[in-house]
C-alpha cells in the first residue's frame, strides 16, 4: 500500500486484443512486434561469434551460410527496415524542427534519415570491408 | 520518500534514453550488418565477392570490433526492452515483473557475453 502511494502508476488495463480494433493499432503493434526480430538477430549473431570462440573461425562462417540463419536474417532484414522507416518517422513526429516561419513535416525527416541511411551503410561498409 | 520516487524516475530515465539510443543503433547500423553478413555473404555480393568474409568485420581491425559491439548490444537491448513492453500490452501485464527480469537478464547475458568474446580476441592481439 505505502509502495504504491510512493509510486502511483495510472495504467489503463487492455484487453489482449485491443490491437485489432482498427488499423493504426494494427500497424503500432505490428512494430512493436518488429523488436523480436532484431532481439532474435542479435542473439543469433552471439550465437555464431561462441562457435568462433569455442571452435573455429570456419565454423562462424559456416554457421552464416546456413541456410535456416540466411532465411531468417532476411526476414529479419524486412522487420529491421520496416523499424527504420517508422522510427525515422516517429523521430520527424515528436521533434519537430522550426526554420522561419515552416516547421518540418514527418515525411521529411524520414527522406533525410532514409538518405543518411545509405550514407552510414556505405560509409561503415568503405571502413570496415573495403578500405 | 521524494528523493526514493526521484531515485526511480531517473532510472526508469536512463533506461529509457539507452532504449532510444539502441533504437536509433538499430535503425541505422543494423541493416548494413544484417546485409553484409545475410546477403553479401552467402551469395557472394558487393563487398566480399567470394574473396573476403564477414570474420573481417570482428577481427580485421578495432573499428570492425566495436562496429559489432554497438550494434549488436544496442540492437539487442532495443529489441528485448521494447518487445517485453509490447507483450504487457497484449494481456500479460500482470506478469511485468517476470517479463521484465527475464529481458534484463537476456539482455544483460548476451552483452557481457558479446563483451567477453571482442575482449579475450583484443587482448589476445586477434583483432589487428
Amino acid at each position: 500500500m505505502e509502495d504504491k502511494k510512493r509510486y502511483p502508476e495510472l495504467r489503463r488495463r487492455l484487453s489482449p486484443g485491443w490491437w485489432t480494433a482498427n488499423r493504426h493499432y494494427a500497424m503500432y503493434m505490428v512494430r512493436e512486434w518488429t523488436s523480436l526480430f532484431v532481439a532474435l538477430y542479435s542473439l543469433i549473431f552471439i550465437y555464431g561469434l561462441s562457435l568462433w570462440a569455442t571452435g573455429s573461425r570456419t565454423e562462424f562462417l559456416n554457421f552464416l551460410k546456413n541456410p535456416a540463419v540466411v532465411g531468417f536474417s532476411l526476414v529479419a532484414l524486412v522487420f529491421t527496415m520496416y523499424h527504420a522507416v517508422t522510427w525515422f518517422y516517429l523521430l520527424g513526429a515528436i521533434s519537430p524542427v522550426k526554420i522561419g516561419r515552416s516547421t518540418t513535416k514527418p515525411w521529411q525527416a524520414l527522406v533525410l534519415n532514409l538518405l543518411l541511411l545509405v550514407i552510414v551503410s556505405y560509409l561503415a561498409i568503405w571502413l570496415l570491408v573495403l578500405r | 520518500m521524494k528523493a526514493e520516487t526521484n531515485k526511480v524516475a531517473r532510472l526508469h530515465a536512463i533506461l529509457w534514453g539507452i532504449f532510444s539510443l539502441g533504437g536509433m543503433i538499430a535503425a541505422f547500423l543494423l541493416p548494413v550488418l544484417i546485409y553484409m553478413t545475410a546477403i553479401a555473404y552467402p551469395f557472394s555480393l558487393w563487398p566480399f565477392n567470394g574473396t573476403r568474409d564477414p570474420s573481417l568485420l570482428v577481427t580485421g581491425h578495432l573499428l570492425g570490433a566495436l562496429f559489432i559491439f554497438v550494434t549488436i548490444a544496442g540492437s539487442l537491448y532495443h529489441g528485448i526492452f521494447r518487445f517485453q513492453s509490447a507483450l504487457t500490452e497484449v494481456g500479460l501485464l500482470n506478469y511485468r515483473r517476470p517479463l521484465e527480469a527475464i529481458g534484463y537478464f537476456i539482455i544483460f547475458a548476451g552483452i557481457i557475453l558479446l563483451a567477453y568474446y571482442l575482449g579475450t580476441w583484443y587482448l589476445n592481439g586477434n583483432i589487428r
